[in-house]
């Protein structure tokens, strides 16, 4: 019964009904019965149009054919390209970040468990595994990839650990406290990155002005001409991985009770605190090591190394109502969009990067706007009143 | 689940469906010549860093006859990760850049790695202090000598008020060469005139705080009684504190009488299409010469690559004698600022030339009397003192 | 006044939510000065009438007459302004407030503001309050009222904006026995004073003893309204049903065993770290039924989760098959092999995970003891199916989430799974809240089969009549504390209404035998004192 309760849009009404013998006109939304599939992707698509066509709107007016606008951006800028094979690496090198960044919030949040710090996980991580690169650059780089993984794992999943360990000794809100990790990390980082001093092995030696120093890039495989980072692999084995743990293994069923049910859990004999523990060890672990790949596909870390990811996983894995394969695909998506937009935009000095934000937001928007819509109806219901009105006047026109 | 992922299949087809209908039809050039360009920030800027290197670029690319709609591609707020400027040079390289410039010192890493992988293709890096044979030099400006031709105009005002407080609002001190030897080069153009100013330099440590830049300005003005401001920030903030108050500034940049008529004297100012002409002629029609012909660019007043905005009314008459005689001085590369001999001007505008030792505000010697300038090296890399003269407040 | 003989007529009122129909074509009349009784099955739409009575929803179709005029009532405000006033189950009060400011604070508007300040609001409520014969202090902050209390006021508040016809919902489920034949007898008298009257209960007894005549709704339509006079419980549950029903609830009588579950000196904090459970003592043989009666908030949720290991446990033995269980973690007490079964109170909230399906939450308890890394999924299939099957679950497949069951299958769902393990004792509590009628009895039933199989069964109820009619013995709590156990085919509704209340303690009444220890124990007396002497270190 209470799954089809309307929502009473509240505010509405109360405008609509100002005064007591006004005819009323009542709004509702209603809750649509199931949809099939393609009808919920029809929605879906019908809101990426709306949202380009607003796009092109905008494009148009400054005087510039969306239709090469879009071609280029969809594309990620592969067509007529002199080195495509770059465009694909380096297109994948923004994917891998997001996409086990996504997969690792989304394992907390499946828990309920709100980790908002994933940029400052990925700096940690970031920031750890460098410590390797710079420190030991003689390595077989194998040996140091899975070294500087290892360390950015430990050092991400134990301050990860902590934050868990405060909610569950002393119920502290964990929103808050990886919410602050996010910035002290990225102080730490730009500490690091501005302290010219003797100790400070981050910064390039030769430079006069404070600038991080370069380190052995991740090993990759040779296909012609095209370099497949090491990276790439591992990531695609650890979506696959998550996707068994949750759907098959017992810690992956904890999980999901504990999401659905805490109190249901501890009924069922599960030690919530630890599985807490567990969970968030390895989330925050996991987005650590999307920072030491980070770190070892460019060679040198930054402030701005996160590019965002921390946020982005957030809207990616609530996208994807947190499903392991909605994941691969958004990301691949939203990284197809905000590689594809720069590159679409550089062709035009009329436009900046910025017009990529914008136009990423008009898609997320319309895409959550036809995700309700797919779900809700709105429907306009007349009165008790008005229907009686309609009937009182019929009958006087008969009787005249 | 499975809705989810119909979601997304709803989304690539119709990212599909765009492409369909337009895959084949591209953007035609009208030459093949393309140059690229890296922006820290935006290229729709109306003013700041990136704006002037922007307006630089154009410009040069109209002078030298190449379309800037068509030729000219750039990605633009690129932040100083190798990551990200790895790929945004991969992106023009692939549109068929030949030249590609950097703007922002971050972006040193990732450029000396790409101009490795790209031979073909000409990497310039402003700011910048690494270059190799072929394909890959950077470029910079000696802004100090217009610095000191400022100081020159701020001297005589200070000496017109009776006030020896001279205010100088910097992003940063000693920690970066550039901002350092500004500092400097506009102290001792302030002494050639007034033996008596002392510069008061408020750092900000921040390149782009518009609120940062307004406040300290009031406090040089109110608290240290400066009459003259000076700065090396990017918003023109200090003048208009200086202009409300009644009082006087040189800016920086661009010709900031603009913005503050009743208050400017005059601003250092770059000529980047100079640089940029050169640079985009070079690449165009000789590539194979180009670290010989263009190699790493240090232009001055020489190359016209830097200069003053034109004095306005504020500047007391003398001044402009003064300056001209400076300029000459050093576009004919017979003197420069940070030497052992300094000019000194008195009150109608002749100059008389004397050996005085270069010395630190805390009485180190760097240069002695009669010696030869100082390297080209230190001005840009390692300079990290204040002359005599300065004061550091903040 | 008009002169219509109905208070309230409603014609062909219908609406829907969304594709369900709550309400179809419904006409309903309320006279002058009667009680009605409006009866149906849960989802038969009854709240959902009153709801657009009161103004919370408003009808797709038809209309409503009020003294024989047309009204439009499109907010509880308008509700009010006709006369009608609504107590819903749920109290809408503020807790820090007294009583005559959560009536007043309503009529802050206009000229009204400053009635919330002046002094003689206090008198201006207690003469409303006198004047119906009610109990209630008008200057009684609302956190320390008793239920009975807060309804009173409920019903005072919407009495003071001069409603003439007034809604119940369901308002005897919170109250006991005293309490509710005091509130019938104000109901009464209100009667007398020309109020109608409208009570929303599934309760026929109530609903034969207190209403003029009674409406009855079955599956959102409106069936027929009868005289109460000239029917009978078993008419009107025909009429509610649609079908004949046998309304005996059995009680077999099966050979008891030695007590399954010895509970000695129990003490529990409640969450706010009151004292929710003091001291209380019972035991539980195989193949008995006994009944945890008590007013709401009695200590019957902390008992239950104490007994589970849910809740720490201050002092006491919870003694199961002579092991003491006291202060184990429920991953001990399943570890240990001990199969006690809990039936929460909040079936979704904790004895199941509603987003998932069926297998997974019949695997809940089990999925540890398959070895290995991995869930054993086809286990908690098979299981489920097997339920279902059982059962006679109303279940598309076995993937089907829990939440998307109705009430009574997903009380099915997590009977079958504790019930999968063999337990020797079953804690529920409140199994039928919520449930029609039919899934009632079927819960009823599932609960005798274990009984016959030696099962001891500890059932926490609200309907003392059910309780009466299935427990073997019933114990009472009141405020936490044990006021007695009685055997329910001897004790009296009244006997057991006054131990609910505290009026009446049978503990140490009975000469030689204190009440919730059995003679064969096998709780040693050293022990205890053993367990208290450690409590006071």
């Amino acid at each position: 019964m209470s799954q089809q309760e309307p929502l009473e849009v509240k505010g509405l009404r109360k405008q609509i009904n100002r005064g007591k013998n006004s005819l009323a006109k009542q709004f509702h939304l209603v809750r649509k019965s199931r949809m099939k599939l393609w009808q919920n992707a029809l929605y879906i698509l019908i809101g990426v149009v709306v949202a380009l066509a607003i796009g092109a709107a905008i494009l148009t007016s400054l005087d510039i054919s969306a239709i090469d606008y879009y071609s280029d951006m969809f594309t990620i800028g592969l067509v007529g390209n002199a080195y495509p094979e770059r465009a694909i690496e380096n297109f994948l090198v923004s994917y891998v970040p997001l996409l086990i960044t996504s997969l690792a919030l989304a394992l907390s949040f499946k828990m309920r468990f709100w980790n908002i710090g994933g940029e400052g996980q990925f700096l940690i991580g970031a920031l750890t595994s460098a410590v390797i690169a710079i420190k030991f650059p003689g390595l077989n780089p194998y040996l140091m990839l899975l070294l500087m993984s290892v360390v950015a794992m430990l050092c991400s999943g134990v301050t990860g650990l902590a934050i868990a360990r405060l909610k569950t000794k002393y119920n502290t809100n964990e929103t808050l406290a990886t919410l602050m990790i996010n910035y002290i990390a990225l102080y730490v980082v730009t500490f690091f990155g501005e302290t010219k001093a003797d100790w400070n092995f981050f910064l390039r030696t030769d430079s006069e002005r404070p600038k991080f120093t370069s380190f052995t890039k991740m090993p990759f495989v040779e296909i012609g001409d095209f370099h497949l980072q090491i990276s790439v692999l591992v990531t695609l084995l650890i979506a696959t991985g998550i996707w068994f743990y949750l759907r098959y293994t017992k810690q992956g069923y904890e999980i999901s009770v504990i999401g659905d049910s805490r109190r249901t859990a501890t009924y069922a004999g599960m030690n919530v605190k630890r599985i807490t523990l567990r969970t968030m060890f390895t989330s925050a672990a996991l987005i650590g090591l999307a920072g030491a790949f980070t770190a070892s596909s460019s060679g040198c870390i930054s402030t701005n190394i996160t590019n965002n990811v921390g946020w982005t996983g957030i809207i990616v894995a609530w996208l994807s109502k947190l499903s392991i394969p909605g994941i691969v695909l958004s990301s691949f998506l939203i990284t197809i969009l905000q590689f594809g937009c720069r590159s679409a935009s550089s062709l035009y000095p009329s436009i900046d990067s910025h017009f990529a934000d914008l136009l990423q937001g008009l898609i997320l928007f319309a895409v959550l706007a036809a995700d309700f819509f797919a779900n809700y109806k709105v429907v306009r219901i007349m009165s008790a009143g008005e229907k009686q009105e309609e009937q009182h006047e019929d009958k006087k026109e008969v009787e005249s | 689940m499975r809705s989810i992922l119909k979601k997304m299949l709803g989304v690539a087809l119709a990212a599909s469906l765009c492409l369909g209908a337009v895959a084949c039809k591209k953007k035609d050039s009208k030459s093949d010549f393309k140059v690229g360009a890296i922006y820290i920030n935006s290229q729709n800027d109306t003013s700041g860093y990136t704006y002037a290197h922007h307006k630089g670029i154009t410009t040069a690319m109209e002078a030298a006859g190449l379309s800037v709609k068509d030729d000219l591609i750039i990605v633009d707020n690129v932040p100083e990760d190798d990551e990200a400027v790895r790929a945004a040079i991969d992106t023009l390289a692939g549109k068929g850049c030949k030249i590609i410039f950097g703007i922002s010192f971050g972006y040193i890493n990732a450029m000396d790695a790409a101009a490795k992988d790209y031979p073909d293709i000409i990497f310039s890096h402003g700011t910048g202090y690494l270059s190799n044979d072929t394909n890959f030099n950077n470029y910079f400006g000696r802004i100090y000598q217009a610095r000191y031709l400022a100081g020159i105009a701020a001297g005589y005002k200070s000496l017109e008020l009776g006030n020896n407080n001279i205010g100088y609002v910097s992003a940063y001190g000693t920690e970066y060469a550039e901002t350092c030897s500004g500092i400097n080069a506009f102290t001792l153009g302030c002494l050639s005139v007034n033996k008596d100013a002392t510069v008061h330099v408020y750092e900000l440590n921040t390149w782009g705080d518009i609120e940062k830049e307004r406040q300290a300005a009031q406090i040089l003005i109110d608290t240290y009684g400066c009459c003259v401001i000076a700065q090396h920030c990017d918003s023109a903030q200090p003048q208009l504190v200086a202009a409300e108050k009644g009082f006087f500034g040189c800016g920086y940049n661009s010709d900031m009488a603009v913005d503050a008529p009743s208050a400017h004297l005059t601003a250092p100012v770059w000529n980047w299409n100079v640089y940029y002409q050169l640079a985009i002629e070079t690449a165009r029609d000789d590539a194979k010469n180009f670290m010989s012909k263009v190699g790493n660019y240090y232009g001055g007043l020489k190359e016209n690559f830097v200069d003053i905005s034109p004095l306005t009314e504020n500047v007391p008459a003398p001044a402009a004698t003064a300056i001209a005689t400076a300029r000459e001085l050093m576009v004919k590369g017979e003197w420069d600022v940070f030497s052992g001999v300094a000019l000194s001007f008195d009150a109608s505008g002749n100059m008389t030339k004397s050996d005085v030792a270069l010395v630190t505000n805390d009485g180190t010697e760097i240069v002695a009397a009669g010696g030869a300038s100082v390297e080209d090296g230190v001005i840009t890399g390692s300079m990290n003192y204040f002359v005599a003269g300065v004061i550091q407040e903040q | 006044m008009s002169d219509s003989e109905y208070a309230i007529e409603l014609r062909h009122i219908s609406k829907h939510f969304g594709s369900v129909v709550a309400n179809k074509d419904i006409n309903l009349t309320l006279r002058k000065g009667e009680i009605l009784a409006l009866l149906g099955e849960n989802g038969s739409g009854k709240t959902t009438l009153m709801n657009m009575l009161s103004g919370i929803y408003k009808p797709d179709a038809g209309s409503i007459y009020i003294d024989g005029e047309k009204t439009l009532i499109s907010s509880p405000e308008d509700a009010l302004k006709a006369g009608i006033g609504m107590v819903h189950q749920h109290f809408k009060l503020i807790n820090v407030f007294s009583a005559a400011d959560n009536i007043l604070i309503g009529s802050s508007k206009g000229s009204e503001t400053h009635a919330l300040l002046r002094k003689s609001r206090y008198s201006q409520v207690n003469q409303i309050i006198h004047d119906f014969g009610f109990e209630l202090d008008s200057r009684k902050i609302v956190a320390n009222m008793s239920v009975s209390e807060k309804q009173t006021l409920e019903i005072v508040k919407v009495l003071y904006y001069g409603a003439k016809t007034i809604i119940l919902d369901e308002p005897t489920a919170v109250l006991t026995v005293q309490e509710t034949r005091k509130l019938f007898e104000v109901l009464k008298k209100m009667k007398e004073q020309g109020h109608s009257i409208i009570i929303i209960t599934h309760k026929l007894n109530e609903v034969m003893e207190i209403s003029d005549r009674v409406a009855i709704l079955r599956k959102g339509q409106y069936i027929t309204t009868v005289n109460t006079s000239e029917t009978t419980e078993k008419e009107l549950t025909e009429l509610m049903m649609g079908r004949k029903v046998d309304l005996e609830i059995e009680r077999p009588i099966v050979e008891k065993t030695a007590p399954v579950l010895e509970i000695r000196n129990l003490s529990v904090k409640s969450d706010e770290g009151n004292i929710a459970l003091d001291d209380v003592s019972f035991y539980l043989r195989g193949g008995e039924i006994l009944g945890v009666a008590g007013i709401a908030g009695s200590g019957q949720k902390e008992l239950c989760e104490a007994m589970a290991g849910l809740r720490k446990i201050e002092r006491g033995v919870v003694l199961h098959k002579g092991e003491n269980i006291a202060g184990a973690s429920p991953e001990e007490i399943i570890a240990k092999g001990v199969t006690m079964s809990f039936v929460p109170e909040d079936r979704l909230g904790m004895g199941l995970a509603p987003s998932l399906s069926i297998a997974d939450n019949v695997i809940l308890k089990k999925y540890k003891q398959s070895k290995g890394f991995l869930l054993d999924k086809k286990r908690g299939a098979r299981e489920a199916q097997e339920i279902i099957d059982k059962l006679e679950i109303v279940a598309p497949s076995v993937e089907t989430p829990v939440r998307k069951l109705s009430g009574g299958n997903v009380q099915k769902v997590l009977l079958g799974r504790e019930i999968a393990i063999d337990p020797n004792v079953i804690v529920t509590a409140y199994p039928v809240r919520g449930l029609d009628i039919n899934s009632s009895y079927a819960v009823y039933d599932i609960l005798n089969q274990q009984k016959k199989t030696g099962v001891g069964i500890l059932f926490v109820g609200e309907d003392l009549d059910v309780m009466l009619a299935l427990c073997d013995k019933i114990m009472v709590l009141c405020h936490g504390k044990l006021m007695g156990v009685v055997h329910a085919s001897k004790a009296s509704k009244e006997e057991i209404g006054l131990m609910m209340t505290g009026a009446l303690n049978t503990v140490h009444q009975k000469r030689g035998k204190t009440a919730g220890i059995a003679k064969d124990s096998a709780i040693v007396e050293d022990e205890i004192i053993y367990q208290e002497e450690e409590v006071n270190v």
